[in-house]
Protein backbone atom coordinates (compact mmCIF):
# COMPACT_ATOMS: atom_id res chain seq x y z
CA UNK A 1 0.00 0.00 0.00
CA UNK A 2 2.54 2.77 1.13
CA UNK A 3 6.19 1.37 1.20
CA UNK A 4 8.78 4.77 2.12
CA UNK A 5 12.59 3.96 1.13
CA UNK A 6 15.77 6.55 2.12
CA UNK A 7 13.19 9.58 2.97
CA UNK A 8 15.10 12.55 3.77
CA UNK A 9 13.82 16.37 4.87
CA UNK A 10 15.35 18.92 5.68
CA UNK A 11 14.07 22.54 6.69
CA UNK A 12 17.14 25.17 5.48
CA UNK A 13 20.19 23.60 7.49
CA UNK A 14 18.77 21.07 10.13
CA UNK A 15 17.87 17.62 8.47
CA UNK A 16 14.80 16.64 9.88
CA UNK A 17 14.27 12.83 8.54
CA UNK A 18 17.57 11.25 7.90
CA UNK A 19 16.74 8.38 5.50
CA UNK A 20 13.29 6.88 6.32
CA UNK A 21 11.97 2.75 5.39
CA UNK A 22 8.80 2.05 6.16
CA UNK A 23 5.98 -0.73 4.74
CA UNK A 24 2.30 -0.48 5.26
CA UNK A 25 0.55 -2.99 4.37
CA UNK A 26 -3.25 -2.81 3.26
CA UNK A 27 -5.25 -2.38 6.41
CA UNK A 28 -2.30 -2.11 8.48
CA UNK A 29 -2.20 0.11 11.40
CA UNK A 30 0.64 1.64 12.32
CA UNK A 31 1.61 3.69 15.38
CA UNK A 32 4.55 5.98 15.34
CA UNK A 33 6.49 7.28 18.64
CA UNK A 34 8.76 9.05 19.71
CA UNK A 35 10.17 12.52 21.77
CA UNK A 36 9.32 15.77 20.40
CA UNK A 37 11.21 17.09 17.15
CA UNK A 38 12.02 13.47 16.50
CA UNK A 39 10.58 13.84 12.92
CA UNK A 40 7.54 11.94 13.36
CA UNK A 41 4.92 14.86 12.23
CA UNK A 42 7.13 16.06 9.58
CA UNK A 43 7.20 12.25 8.38
CA UNK A 44 3.34 12.23 7.84
CA UNK A 45 3.63 15.14 6.03
CA UNK A 46 5.97 14.07 3.66
CA UNK A 47 3.41 11.47 3.16
CA UNK A 48 0.98 13.96 1.55
CA UNK A 49 3.15 16.49 0.52
CA UNK A 50 2.25 19.00 2.66
CA UNK A 51 6.38 19.40 2.61
CA UNK A 52 7.95 16.98 -0.03
CA UNK A 53 10.85 15.43 0.90
CA UNK A 54 13.73 16.16 -0.91
CA UNK A 55 15.10 12.42 -1.19
CA UNK A 56 14.05 9.21 -1.24
CA UNK A 57 10.94 7.58 -2.57
CA UNK A 58 7.11 7.34 -1.47
CA UNK A 59 5.30 5.11 -3.28
CA UNK A 60 1.56 4.80 -2.72
CA UNK A 61 -0.17 1.88 -4.31
CA UNK A 62 3.05 1.25 -6.45
CA UNK A 63 3.03 4.58 -7.54
CA UNK A 64 5.90 6.74 -6.54
CA UNK A 65 4.14 10.22 -5.74
CA UNK A 66 7.59 12.03 -5.31
CA UNK A 67 8.64 11.93 -9.09
CA UNK A 68 6.97 14.28 -11.76
CA UNK A 69 7.73 18.30 -12.50
CA UNK A 70 7.63 20.65 -9.44
CA UNK A 71 8.25 17.60 -6.93
CA UNK A 72 10.80 17.95 -4.60
CA UNK A 73 10.08 21.50 -4.33
CA UNK A 74 7.08 22.57 -2.75
CA UNK A 75 6.13 22.76 -6.00
CA UNK A 76 2.94 21.72 -7.48
CA UNK A 77 3.26 18.36 -8.27
CA UNK A 78 1.11 16.20 -10.90
CA UNK A 79 0.95 13.84 -8.15
CA UNK A 80 -0.48 16.19 -5.47
CA UNK A 81 -4.66 15.25 -7.35
CA UNK A 82 -3.07 11.40 -6.67
CA UNK A 83 -1.79 11.88 -3.49
CA UNK A 84 -4.10 14.14 -1.43
CA UNK A 85 -7.34 12.37 -2.63
CA UNK A 86 -6.26 8.93 -1.68
CA UNK A 87 -4.85 9.90 1.77
CA UNK A 88 -6.50 11.92 4.62
CA UNK A 89 -4.91 13.72 7.35
CA UNK A 90 -6.43 14.53 10.51
CA UNK A 91 -3.99 17.55 13.10
CA UNK A 92 -3.14 17.70 16.20
CA UNK A 93 -5.43 21.70 16.24
CA UNK A 94 -8.49 20.08 14.25
CA UNK A 95 -7.98 22.60 12.06
CA UNK A 96 -12.21 22.62 10.80
CA UNK A 97 -13.10 25.39 8.59
CA UNK A 98 -14.50 27.85 11.65
CA UNK A 99 -17.04 29.76 8.91
CA UNK A 100 -18.84 26.71 8.14
CA UNK A 101 -21.24 24.52 9.70
CA UNK A 102 -19.82 20.79 10.83
CA UNK A 103 -22.02 19.80 7.98
CA UNK A 104 -20.50 22.00 5.21
CA UNK A 105 -17.15 21.13 7.07
CA UNK A 106 -17.60 17.48 5.54
CA UNK A 107 -18.93 18.35 2.50
CA UNK A 108 -17.48 21.29 0.96
CA UNK A 109 -14.78 18.92 -0.40
CA UNK A 110 -16.42 16.37 -1.80
CA UNK A 111 -18.00 19.18 -3.46
CA UNK A 112 -15.55 21.43 -4.85
CA UNK A 113 -12.88 18.28 -5.41
CA UNK A 114 -14.38 15.81 -6.37
CA UNK A 115 -17.77 17.63 -7.82
CA UNK A 116 -20.17 15.94 -6.03
CA UNK A 117 -23.90 16.99 -6.13
CA UNK A 118 -25.16 18.96 -2.64
CA UNK A 119 -27.62 15.75 -1.80
CA UNK A 120 -25.72 13.17 -2.60
CA UNK A 121 -22.72 15.43 -0.64
CA UNK A 122 -25.16 15.92 1.97
CA UNK A 123 -26.18 12.71 2.40
CA UNK A 124 -22.90 10.83 2.62
CA UNK A 125 -21.69 13.65 5.05
CA UNK A 126 -24.55 12.93 7.28
CA UNK A 127 -24.05 9.04 7.28
CA UNK A 128 -20.44 10.03 8.07
CA UNK A 129 -21.32 12.30 11.14
CA UNK A 130 -23.29 9.63 12.30
CA UNK A 131 -20.68 7.47 11.97
CA UNK A 132 -18.88 9.33 14.68
CA UNK A 133 -21.40 10.19 17.14
CA UNK A 134 -22.44 13.73 16.19
CA UNK A 135 -25.65 13.44 14.12
CA UNK A 136 -27.18 15.95 16.19
CA UNK A 137 -24.67 18.96 15.38
CA UNK A 138 -25.28 18.84 12.04
CA UNK A 139 -25.87 22.19 11.39
CA UNK A 140 -24.08 23.73 14.40
CA UNK A 141 -20.90 25.39 14.02
CA UNK A 142 -17.04 24.17 15.18
CA UNK A 143 -16.23 26.59 17.82
CA UNK A 144 -20.09 25.03 19.78
CA UNK A 145 -18.59 22.06 20.19
CA UNK A 146 -15.76 20.10 22.37
CA UNK A 147 -12.41 19.73 21.24
CA UNK A 148 -13.37 15.99 21.45
CA UNK A 149 -16.22 16.40 18.71
CA UNK A 150 -14.48 18.66 16.89
CA UNK A 151 -11.72 16.24 16.18
CA UNK A 152 -13.95 13.71 15.46
CA UNK A 153 -15.59 16.24 12.49
CA UNK A 154 -12.21 16.31 11.49
CA UNK A 155 -11.79 12.46 11.11
CA UNK A 156 -15.50 12.57 8.99
CA UNK A 157 -14.23 15.54 6.88
CA UNK A 158 -11.15 13.46 6.26
CA UNK A 159 -12.93 10.38 5.54
CA UNK A 160 -15.26 12.21 2.74
CA UNK A 161 -12.69 12.66 0.47
CA UNK A 162 -12.82 8.21 0.86
CA UNK A 163 -9.07 8.29 1.30
CA UNK A 164 -7.10 4.55 1.22
CA UNK A 165 -4.76 5.28 3.87
CA UNK A 166 -5.64 8.29 7.01
CA UNK A 167 -2.67 9.61 8.35
CA UNK A 168 -3.29 10.88 12.94
CA UNK A 169 -1.01 13.81 13.81
CA UNK A 170 -1.19 13.67 17.25
CA UNK A 171 -5.01 13.83 17.32
CA UNK A 172 -5.43 13.86 20.82
CA UNK A 173 -2.52 15.89 22.39
CA UNK A 174 -5.04 18.89 22.39
CA UNK A 175 -7.56 17.51 24.27
CA UNK A 176 -8.74 17.44 27.71
CA UNK A 177 -8.07 14.21 29.03
CA UNK A 178 -11.54 13.03 29.75
CA UNK A 179 -12.38 13.98 25.47
CA UNK A 180 -9.68 11.45 24.18
CA UNK A 181 -11.28 8.17 25.06
CA UNK A 182 -14.47 9.24 22.56
CA UNK A 183 -11.39 10.34 19.39
CA UNK A 184 -9.44 6.90 20.02
CA UNK A 185 -12.71 5.05 20.17
CA UNK A 186 -13.45 6.54 16.48
CA UNK A 187 -10.13 5.64 15.36
CA UNK A 188 -10.26 1.96 16.64
CA UNK A 189 -13.66 1.15 14.99
CA UNK A 190 -11.89 2.90 11.39
CA UNK A 191 -8.94 0.72 12.36
CA UNK A 192 -11.42 -2.59 12.89
CA UNK A 193 -13.07 -1.87 9.34
CA UNK A 194 -9.78 -2.30 7.45
CA UNK A 195 -8.66 1.41 7.43
CA UNK A 196 -5.33 1.75 6.76
CA UNK A 197 -4.14 3.64 9.02
CA UNK A 198 -0.49 5.81 10.06
CA UNK A 199 -0.79 7.25 13.78
CA UNK A 200 1.76 9.40 15.56
CA UNK A 201 0.84 9.90 18.84
CA UNK A 202 1.79 9.34 22.67
CA UNK A 203 -0.94 6.85 23.34
CA UNK A 204 0.66 3.65 24.52
CA UNK A 205 -2.22 1.96 25.23
CA UNK A 206 -3.62 2.52 22.07
CA UNK A 207 -0.82 1.65 20.26
CA UNK A 208 -0.31 -1.55 22.04
CA UNK A 209 -4.04 -2.40 21.45
CA UNK A 210 -4.42 -1.19 17.99
CA UNK A 211 -1.32 -1.05 16.07
CA UNK A 212 -0.28 -3.83 14.21
CA UNK A 213 3.51 -2.08 13.84
CA UNK A 214 5.04 -0.02 15.92
CA UNK A 215 7.52 2.43 14.90
CA UNK A 216 9.83 4.25 17.57
CA UNK A 217 11.68 7.60 16.31
CA UNK A 218 14.04 9.73 17.55
CA UNK A 219 16.37 12.34 15.75
CA UNK A 220 15.26 11.89 12.45
CA UNK A 221 15.45 8.17 11.92
CA UNK A 222 13.51 5.07 12.39
CA UNK A 223 15.28 3.61 15.80
CA UNK A 224 13.09 0.42 15.81
CA UNK A 225 10.30 -1.18 14.67
CA UNK A 226 8.22 -4.35 15.07
CA UNK A 227 4.89 -5.58 16.56
CA UNK A 228 3.78 -3.61 19.52
CA UNK A 229 4.01 -6.54 21.76
CA UNK A 230 7.88 -6.50 20.89
CA UNK A 231 8.62 -3.07 20.69
CA UNK A 232 6.62 -1.74 23.38
CA UNK A 233 7.58 -4.58 26.69
CA UNK A 234 10.45 -5.95 25.07
CA UNK A 235 12.63 -2.99 23.31
CA UNK A 236 16.23 -3.87 22.27
CA UNK A 237 17.63 -0.40 21.90
CA UNK A 238 18.46 1.86 24.35
CA UNK A 239 16.59 5.12 23.63
CA UNK A 240 13.67 3.17 22.78
CA UNK A 241 13.52 2.15 26.85
CA UNK A 242 14.49 5.61 28.02
CA UNK A 243 11.96 7.16 26.57
CA UNK A 244 9.03 3.93 27.07
CA UNK A 245 10.26 4.39 30.67
CA UNK A 246 9.56 7.82 31.03
CA UNK A 247 6.01 7.40 28.69
CA UNK A 248 4.65 5.22 30.59
CA UNK A 249 6.58 6.30 34.61
CA UNK A 250 3.81 8.91 34.85
CA UNK B 1 -10.67 88.32 15.54
CA UNK B 2 -13.42 89.05 13.78
CA UNK B 3 -11.97 89.98 10.36
CA UNK B 4 -10.75 85.81 10.93
CA UNK B 5 -14.55 85.18 11.68
CA UNK B 6 -16.08 86.58 8.69
CA UNK B 7 -13.16 85.26 6.49
CA UNK B 8 -13.61 81.38 7.46
CA UNK B 9 -17.30 82.00 8.94
CA UNK B 10 -19.42 83.85 6.26
CA UNK B 11 -22.82 82.51 7.16
CA UNK B 12 -23.86 84.58 4.41
CA UNK B 13 -21.77 83.35 1.73
CA UNK B 14 -21.90 79.55 3.09
CA UNK B 15 -25.77 80.13 2.60
CA UNK B 16 -25.55 81.63 -0.70
CA UNK B 17 -23.10 78.55 -2.43
CA UNK B 18 -24.73 76.17 -0.48
CA UNK B 19 -25.69 74.32 -3.71
CA UNK B 20 -22.69 74.88 -5.78
CA UNK B 21 -21.11 73.29 -2.94
CA UNK B 22 -23.08 70.64 -2.64
CA UNK B 23 -22.75 69.64 -6.35
CA UNK B 24 -19.20 69.90 -5.98
CA UNK B 25 -19.29 67.38 -2.48
CA UNK B 26 -21.72 64.84 -4.80
CA UNK B 27 -19.07 64.39 -7.55
CA UNK B 28 -16.75 63.95 -4.24
CA UNK B 29 -19.12 60.73 -3.65
CA UNK B 30 -19.07 60.11 -6.78
CA UNK B 31 -15.70 59.29 -7.39
CA UNK B 32 -15.47 57.92 -4.00
CA UNK B 33 -17.81 55.12 -4.77
CA UNK B 34 -16.63 54.51 -8.24
CA UNK B 35 -12.80 54.24 -6.84
CA UNK B 36 -14.08 52.11 -3.83
CA UNK B 37 -15.28 48.97 -5.56
CA UNK B 38 -12.46 49.37 -7.95
CA UNK B 39 -9.73 49.23 -5.53
CA UNK B 40 -11.49 46.91 -3.36
CA UNK B 41 -11.42 44.55 -6.18
CA UNK B 42 -7.92 45.03 -6.91
CA UNK B 43 -6.63 45.38 -3.85
CA UNK B 44 -8.53 41.72 -3.54
CA UNK B 45 -6.39 40.59 -6.86
CA UNK B 46 -3.33 42.08 -6.00
CA UNK B 47 -3.50 40.24 -2.48
CA UNK B 48 -3.57 36.96 -3.99
CA UNK B 49 -1.12 37.73 -6.57
CA UNK B 50 0.98 37.99 -3.78
CA UNK B 51 0.18 34.68 -2.16
CA UNK B 52 0.69 32.57 -4.74
CA UNK B 53 2.99 29.31 -3.55
CA UNK B 54 5.70 28.03 -4.99
CA UNK B 55 8.93 29.09 -6.46
CA UNK B 56 7.75 29.02 -10.38
CA UNK B 57 5.74 31.92 -9.80
CA UNK B 58 7.61 34.27 -7.60
CA UNK B 59 8.13 36.50 -10.46
CA UNK B 60 4.25 37.45 -10.24
CA UNK B 61 5.04 37.40 -6.56
CA UNK B 62 8.34 39.94 -6.94
CA UNK B 63 6.14 42.11 -9.92
CA UNK B 64 3.01 42.37 -7.42
CA UNK B 65 5.08 43.60 -4.44
CA UNK B 66 7.00 46.31 -6.83
CA UNK B 67 3.56 47.33 -7.73
CA UNK B 68 2.45 47.59 -4.39
CA UNK B 69 5.35 49.12 -2.74
CA UNK B 70 5.98 51.51 -5.71
CA UNK B 71 2.30 53.34 -5.69
CA UNK B 72 2.48 53.22 -1.91
CA UNK B 73 5.66 55.35 -1.93
CA UNK B 74 4.61 58.14 -4.87
CA UNK B 75 2.13 61.28 -3.82
CA UNK B 76 -1.64 60.53 -5.11
CA UNK B 77 -1.19 64.23 -6.80
CA UNK B 78 1.15 62.97 -9.17
CA UNK B 79 -0.03 60.00 -10.39
CA UNK B 80 -3.16 61.91 -11.27
CA UNK B 81 -1.29 64.53 -13.03
CA UNK B 82 0.78 61.77 -14.78
CA UNK B 83 -2.00 60.18 -15.67
CA UNK B 84 -4.30 63.18 -17.00
CA UNK B 85 -1.27 64.67 -18.42
CA UNK B 86 0.13 61.13 -20.52
CA UNK B 87 -2.72 59.41 -21.35
CA UNK B 88 -4.18 61.37 -23.58
CA UNK B 89 -0.74 60.66 -25.50
CA UNK B 90 -0.73 56.97 -25.85
CA UNK B 91 -2.03 56.76 -29.39
CA UNK B 92 -2.04 52.91 -29.06
CA UNK B 93 -5.46 53.73 -26.79
CA UNK B 94 -8.23 53.71 -28.51
CA UNK B 95 -9.92 57.60 -28.52
CA UNK B 96 -12.53 56.54 -26.11
CA UNK B 97 -10.05 55.35 -23.82
CA UNK B 98 -7.45 58.50 -24.00
CA UNK B 99 -10.13 60.56 -22.85
CA UNK B 100 -13.05 58.63 -21.62
CA UNK B 101 -16.49 60.69 -21.64
CA UNK B 102 -17.97 57.27 -20.02
CA UNK B 103 -21.40 57.14 -18.56
CA UNK B 104 -21.39 61.35 -19.09
CA UNK B 105 -18.79 61.75 -16.41
CA UNK B 106 -16.11 64.22 -17.91
CA UNK B 107 -12.76 62.88 -18.63
CA UNK B 108 -10.88 64.52 -15.26
CA UNK B 109 -13.21 61.99 -13.30
CA UNK B 110 -11.98 59.00 -14.87
CA UNK B 111 -8.26 60.12 -14.87
CA UNK B 112 -9.32 60.76 -11.07
CA UNK B 113 -10.56 57.28 -10.48
CA UNK B 114 -8.31 55.64 -12.39
CA UNK B 115 -5.31 57.11 -10.70
CA UNK B 116 -6.92 56.63 -6.79
CA UNK B 117 -7.83 52.94 -7.79
CA UNK B 118 -3.99 52.40 -8.39
CA UNK B 119 -2.70 53.62 -5.20
CA UNK B 120 -5.95 52.43 -3.14
CA UNK B 121 -5.44 48.80 -4.75
CA UNK B 122 -2.03 48.69 -3.34
CA UNK B 123 -2.72 49.90 0.17
CA UNK B 124 -6.12 47.91 0.52
CA UNK B 125 -3.91 44.95 -0.71
CA UNK B 126 -1.83 46.06 1.88
CA UNK B 127 -4.91 45.37 4.12
CA UNK B 128 -6.51 42.07 2.69
CA UNK B 129 -2.75 40.79 2.92
CA UNK B 130 -2.64 41.16 7.05
CA UNK B 131 -6.44 39.90 6.74
CA UNK B 132 -5.49 36.62 5.20
CA UNK B 133 -1.54 35.78 7.13
CA UNK B 134 -3.99 36.31 10.09
CA UNK B 135 -5.62 33.01 9.19
CA UNK B 136 -4.05 30.40 10.55
CA UNK B 137 -1.58 28.36 8.77
CA UNK B 138 -3.80 24.80 9.42
CA UNK B 139 -6.98 25.94 7.43
CA UNK B 140 -4.52 26.09 4.73
CA UNK B 141 -2.95 23.12 4.77
CA UNK B 142 -6.61 21.65 6.01
CA UNK B 143 -7.55 22.29 2.86
CA UNK B 144 -4.56 21.07 1.19
CA UNK B 145 -5.16 18.26 2.52
CA UNK B 146 -8.09 17.85 1.37
CA UNK B 147 -7.40 17.73 -2.23
CA UNK B 148 -8.50 21.68 -2.58
CA UNK B 149 -6.13 23.64 -5.07
CA UNK B 150 -4.08 26.70 -3.59
CA UNK B 151 -6.76 28.60 -5.46
CA UNK B 152 -10.30 26.45 -4.36
CA UNK B 153 -8.47 26.57 -0.79
CA UNK B 154 -7.79 30.25 -0.98
CA UNK B 155 -11.43 30.70 -2.22
CA UNK B 156 -13.47 28.80 0.12
CA UNK B 157 -11.43 28.45 3.41
CA UNK B 158 -8.79 31.16 3.82
CA UNK B 159 -10.03 34.48 2.43
CA UNK B 160 -13.80 34.10 4.01
CA UNK B 161 -11.90 33.95 7.05
CA UNK B 162 -9.60 36.65 6.39
CA UNK B 163 -12.12 39.54 5.03
CA UNK B 164 -13.94 38.87 8.49
CA UNK B 165 -10.81 40.23 10.49
CA UNK B 166 -10.31 43.62 8.16
CA UNK B 167 -13.09 45.70 7.88
CA UNK B 168 -11.63 48.06 10.50
CA UNK B 169 -8.71 48.96 8.95
CA UNK B 170 -10.19 48.87 5.40
CA UNK B 171 -12.46 51.24 6.92
CA UNK B 172 -9.88 53.68 7.61
CA UNK B 173 -8.18 53.28 4.06
CA UNK B 174 -11.77 54.34 2.42
CA UNK B 175 -12.53 57.49 4.73
CA UNK B 176 -8.45 58.51 3.71
CA UNK B 177 -10.18 57.31 -0.40
CA UNK B 178 -12.56 59.82 0.63
CA UNK B 179 -10.70 62.81 1.64
CA UNK B 180 -8.21 62.33 -1.27
CA UNK B 181 -11.26 62.29 -3.92
CA UNK B 182 -10.53 66.36 -3.32
CA UNK B 183 -7.24 66.11 -5.23
CA UNK B 184 -8.56 65.61 -8.23
CA UNK B 185 -9.54 69.12 -8.40
CA UNK B 186 -5.98 69.76 -9.44
CA UNK B 187 -7.39 68.84 -13.09
CA UNK B 188 -9.94 70.50 -13.00
CA UNK B 189 -12.91 68.24 -11.58
CA UNK B 190 -15.72 70.25 -10.28
CA UNK B 191 -15.17 68.69 -7.45
CA UNK B 192 -16.21 70.56 -3.59
CA UNK B 193 -12.59 71.91 -3.28
CA UNK B 194 -12.09 73.10 -6.25
CA UNK B 195 -15.92 75.12 -6.78
CA UNK B 196 -15.01 76.41 -3.20
CA UNK B 197 -11.70 78.15 -4.99
CA UNK B 198 -14.10 79.88 -7.57
CA UNK B 199 -16.12 80.93 -4.83
CA UNK B 200 -12.71 82.28 -2.51
CA UNK B 201 -11.55 84.35 -6.11
CA UNK B 202 -15.39 85.54 -6.84
CA UNK B 203 -16.00 87.03 -3.09
CA UNK B 204 -12.64 86.66 -1.71
CA UNK B 205 -14.09 85.03 1.16
CA UNK B 206 -13.08 81.20 2.29
CA UNK B 207 -15.96 80.59 3.94
CA UNK B 208 -16.83 78.03 1.07
CA UNK B 209 -13.67 75.66 2.32
CA UNK B 210 -15.08 75.72 5.77
CA UNK B 211 -18.58 74.67 4.34
CA UNK B 212 -16.38 71.56 2.00
CA UNK B 213 -14.37 70.60 5.15
CA UNK B 214 -17.94 70.75 7.06
CA UNK B 215 -19.49 68.53 4.56
CA UNK B 216 -16.44 65.87 4.97
CA UNK B 217 -17.08 65.84 8.62
CA UNK B 218 -20.35 64.72 8.90
CA UNK B 219 -19.99 62.30 6.55
CA UNK B 220 -16.74 61.18 8.10
CA UNK B 221 -17.39 61.23 12.04
CA UNK B 222 -19.82 58.49 11.88
CA UNK B 223 -18.14 55.76 9.54
CA UNK B 224 -14.90 56.78 12.43
CA UNK B 225 -17.16 55.41 15.02
CA UNK B 226 -17.73 52.56 13.04
CA UNK B 227 -14.38 51.77 12.63
CA UNK B 228 -14.31 51.88 16.75
CA UNK B 229 -16.99 49.89 17.02
CA UNK B 230 -15.36 47.33 14.80
CA UNK B 231 -12.19 47.52 16.52
CA UNK B 232 -13.99 47.00 20.15
CA UNK B 233 -16.02 43.87 18.80
CA UNK B 234 -12.89 42.91 17.04
CA UNK B 235 -11.04 43.01 20.41
CA UNK B 236 -13.64 41.20 22.46
CA UNK B 237 -14.09 38.54 19.96
CA UNK B 238 -10.08 37.66 20.60
CA UNK B 239 -10.40 37.91 24.63
CA UNK B 240 -13.51 35.72 24.60
CA UNK B 241 -12.72 33.11 21.51
CA UNK B 242 -8.99 32.82 22.81
CA UNK B 243 -9.04 29.42 23.58
CA UNK B 244 -10.97 28.74 20.31
CA UNK B 245 -8.63 30.22 18.36
CA UNK B 246 -5.41 28.37 20.02
CA UNK B 247 -7.57 24.95 19.32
Amino acid sequence: MLKLRGVRKRFGSLEVLKGIDLDVGKGEVVCILGPSGSGKSTLLRCINLLEPPEEGEILLESQDICRGPGSGTGEQSWNLDFVRQRVGMVFQQFNLFPHRTVLENVTMAPEKVLGRAKGEAREKGTALLERVGLADKLSQYPERLSGGQQQRVAIARALAMEPRVMLFDEVTSALDPELVKEVLDTMRELASEGMTMLVVTHEIGFAREVGDQVVFMDGGVIVEQGPPAEVLERPREERTKRFLGLVLDR
Amino acid sequence: MSQFFNQYFNFDVMREHFGEVLVGFLQNLLVFAVAAVLALALGLFLALLRQLPGRKLMPIRFVTIAYIDFFRAVPILIIILMISGGVPFLSFLPQEVRIPHWFGRPDPFWYGVAALVIVYGAFSAEVYRAGIEAVPRGQMEAARSLGMSHFQAMRHVVVPQGVTKIPAPMLNELISLLKDTTLVSVIALSESVLVSREVLSERLNSSSLTLTAIFFVIIILPLARVVDKLIARQQLKVTRGSHIEVA
